[in-house]
């Protein structure tokens, strides 16, 4: 490793830096800090204070002033191959929110190379936590990163909540920080700045060079999309991004090698799916669209009965398979998990719960010591740690080699009678749900099943994706649309915290405007206004995302947790609705998005101005622009 | 366990049988009406019915078209609204809030029920409302 030193660059290293700040006080040191500052520099019981911004900071901060005239024009900026790096690895976006500790590398993203700004594109967010939430919306529905390039400790903290979220998500994303090392307000800067999220991130660096750095986000990518695939953390000194290249390459990036089940393990279940009458496969979801491919080819080789998640989330098995549906005969003798619980084998690449070790203060977030709740799906006979979308392989070269005449023969009539089974299972599923979509067909506000009916025909013969959490509408989609692409539905909010819909619809639009894809993202009205501003990401960057608000006028979970409280306790219930509606005023959520530049109509109360509405928001998507209806409706 | 704590679960459980018992029958006259519909509406979202049994009755808990054997007869709605709460009130066993006469009057319960029997839902049949017909069709000719 070739470190150039801070000191070598007429600077100073940061850590020694932060060491003398708390030893001496930092005015001394750095010509832009005021006179005024140094005893607010004392250290307190050995940690430093974080100091107010002087004049002179505050000017730089808010752009009054340019930057320090001795600042050096690189020939070959650091941050352009690091731009390079992310179009390498085909990282198709970095959204983020302007930040001072980035903007060496943000001049590279939207000016380096013969193309600028594309592979990655610079996406405007209005918020860092949007940002992420854009990351983690683009990550479940590809199946890979983007990036979320955020400043300092000020972005990484706005976005923590987003970070948490995609965590929980299992959401593989890259996340960029810059950090000022130079010139810096020291409220924007720490020591340890990726110390913030670690407990809920996968791995992290913080390169002291260029030369490695590179190699650093490399890895960063690497470790995101390994299972079990998480956000990764990768901080960027501001002397990083300017640094001169010099004659420092990019490295080749290395791919991961995802561990499988052996060759004998993968005889042993091919044996189990060969040699059952009634094999039956159970599928959760998979890292990538590849995975999905692989385990259609295993059950058609099989001919076995397929359970899939894809109505509850992304990347599982496409729902009008002919082989999905319930176990017809309710007597399969061999089931098989493919990252799913199964009864006689089952693989699960490793759960998040491996990566406890980074959670260096103990706060153990997502669980707390000892476990409170028992596994949901008890585990099976032979349930293996592999990733299964990795080990597919092996099993489809195991269960060809043991297929002969007869097992081909008895594949054929297992799928004969898996689809007939199953489309009469599906017909009499579709029939039940009808009934109910039904009610309150013609109610006032309007029945949020009748959102989704009226939408399906809408639709269903385009390439969509339910880019946000449909749970408070109520998920009538999975009962009456068809889940057929990994992308079909996200899914919820993964640490059931509120402010994530619009910006992972957002993300999953960044995708589906590269594709061909509408967007669709049911959204409720709490959790719409965390972060609203991604309204504006969509209008500015042509985001094909129709948004239907569930406007229930509440956050409308608590109001209810307030009300049973309320009567346990034998007074109030008509008071409930202080703190937990949105009344008075009401909010305007089509002017609100007008004002952003997203076409908008609503709100709508009278269900038979609905289904018009509705094709007026396809149509408009269709044509690359987000559209947003405000649709008053039942509570859930 | 106290004396007082068995008879009142005794109640409620033969409160609930009845009512299970009304509710499956097929032929069942429903009691008169003493309330105000007008008022009780007023106190159907005041007192937050709607979160559950939705805006006129469709929702998680449907109301509408006298489906619940909870609506029979005032005193049984009432005996309902009150039965947990003043016999049982440390122990609520169900997911509906307890509403004591000091929360929620005769007078306004009453109101409300009257309100309640008011709710009608008469959709059209699914062959009738072309998208659930198209999602109908579209299932069989897959």
């Amino acid at each position: 490793m070739t470190k150039k030193t801070d000191q070598e660059q007429g600077g100073i290293n940061r850590r020694e830096f932060l060491g003398t700040s708390a030893a001496a006080g930092a005015a001394s040191i750095l010509p832009t800090r005021s006179e005024a500052a140094p005893q607010a520099a004392a250290p307190s019981n050995g940690v430093p204070l974080s100091l107010p911004p002087t004049d002179e900071q505050m000017a730089r901060e808010l752009g009054d002033t340019l930057p320090p005239s001795t600042m050096r024009a690189a020939q070959r900026p650091g941050s352009d191959l690091i731009v390079q790096v992310l179009r390498d690895l085909e990282i198709e976006f970095v959204a983020s929110n302007p930040g001072s500790s980035f903007e060496g590398l943000q001049e590279s993203l939207i000016n380096y190379g013969e193309i600028p700004n594309v592979m990655p594109e610079f996406i405007s967010a209005m918020h860092e936590e949007s940002a992420v939430d854009m990351a983690h919306g683009y990550g479940k529905s590809e199946g890979r990163p983007i990036c979320a390039l955020v400043q300092g400790t000020i972005g990484l903290q706005h976005s923590a909540m987003a970070i948490y979220q995609a965590y929980h998500g299992r959401a593989p994303m890259v996340i960029l920080v810059g950090r000022d090392d130079k010139h810096f307000l020291q409220a924007h800067t720490a020591d340890d700045v990726a110390g913030i999220v670690r407990s809920f991130t996968k791995w992290d660096a913080h390169p002291e060079t260029l030369a490695e750095a590179l190699p650093a986000i490399q890895e960063a990518y690497r470790q995101a999309v390994t299972p079990p695939c998480a956000p990764t953390v990768v901080i960027l000194d501001t002397e990083v991004q300017k640094e001169e290249a010099g004659d420092i390459q990019v490295p080749v990036y290395v791919p991961p090698v995802i561990p499988t089940i052996t060759e004998q393990q993968a005889d042993e279940i091919a044996a189990g799916l060969m040699g059952a009458a009634k094999p039956r496969l159970s599928v959760g979801r998979f890292r990538t669209p590849e995975g999905i491919k692989r385990s259609v080819e295993l059950a058609e080789l099989v001919g076995a009965s397929v359970e899939t998640k894809s109505q509850v989330g992304p990347m599982s098995f496409p729902q009008s398979h002919p082989l999905v549906g319930p176990d017809a005969d309710d007597e399969s003798d061999y089931v098989f998990g493919l990252e799913a619980s199964g009864a006689h084998a089952a693989l699960h690449g490793p759960h998040l719960r491996t990566l406890t070790e980074r959670d260096l203060t103990s706060i153990n977030f997502g669980g707390i010591r000892p476990p409170v709740r028992p596994r949901r799906d008890a585990p099976g006979q032979n349930d293996l740690t592999a990733d299964a979308e990795a080990s597919l392989p092996l099993l489809i070269s195991a269960v060809k080699r043991r297929a002969n005449s007869e097992s081909r023969k008895t594949v054929v009539l297992r799928t004969r009678h898996h689809t007939d089974a199953n489309h009469a299972a599906r017909l009499t599923a579709i029939e039940a749900a009808l009934e109910k979509t039904r009610e309150g067909w013609n109610a006032s506000p309007v029945s949020t099943a009748r959102i989704y009916a009226e939408l399906w025909p809408l639709i269903k013969d385009l390439d969509w994706c339910i880019g946000g959490p449909s749970r408070f509408s109520s998920s009538h989609h999975m009962q009456l649309w068809d889940h057929d692409k990994p992308y079909s539905y996200l899914g919820g909010h993964p640490a059931a915290a509120l402010g994530y819909g619009l910006g992972a619809a957002t993300g999953a639009a960044l995708a589906a405007r590269e594709r061909g894809r509408i967007v669709i993202n049911v959204q409720t009205d709490g959790d719409f206004n965390y972060t609203p501003g991604a309204l504006w990401t969509a209008a500015h960057h042509r985001l094909p995302m129709l948004t239907i608000m569930h406007n229930n006028r509440a956050w409308h979970m608590e109001l209810m947790y307030v009300q049973y409280m309320a009567g346990v306790r034998g007074r109030g219930t008509d008071r409930a609705h202080i703190g937990t509606t949105l009344r008075d005023p009401y909010i305007d959520y089509a002017k609100l998005a007008e004002g952003y530049g997203v076409k908008a109509e609503g709100p709508i109360e009278d269900p038979t101005k609905l289904a018009a509405a509705l094709a007026r928001g396809v149509d408009a998507v269709r044509n690359g622009e987000p559209y947003l209806i405000d649709v008053i409706t039942q509570p859930r | 366990m106290t004396s007082m704590k068995i008879y009142a679960d005794k109640l409620l459980m033969t409160v609930s049988g009845l009512l299970f018992l009304m509710t499956a029958s097929a032929q069942v006259e429903f009691g008169p009406i003493s309330g105000d519909a007008e008022l009780g509406k007023t106190s159907y979202y005041d007192y937050g019915c709607y979160g559950c049994h939705g805006f006129g009755g469709i929702g998680r808990k449907n109301l509408a078209n006298d489906v619940s054997g909870i609506m029979f007869r005032e005193d049984i709605f009432l005996t309902y609204l009150r039965g947990r709460s003043e016999l049982n009130p440390l122990f609520p066993t169900q997911s509906m809030p307890n509403y004591p006469a000091d929360s929620l009057s005769d007078a306004d319960a009453l109101d409300i029920y009257a309100y309640i029997r008011t709710f009608k839902d008469d959709p059209p049949d699914v062959e009738d409302i072309p998208a659930l017909k198209a999602i109908l069709d579209g299932a069989k000719a897959q």
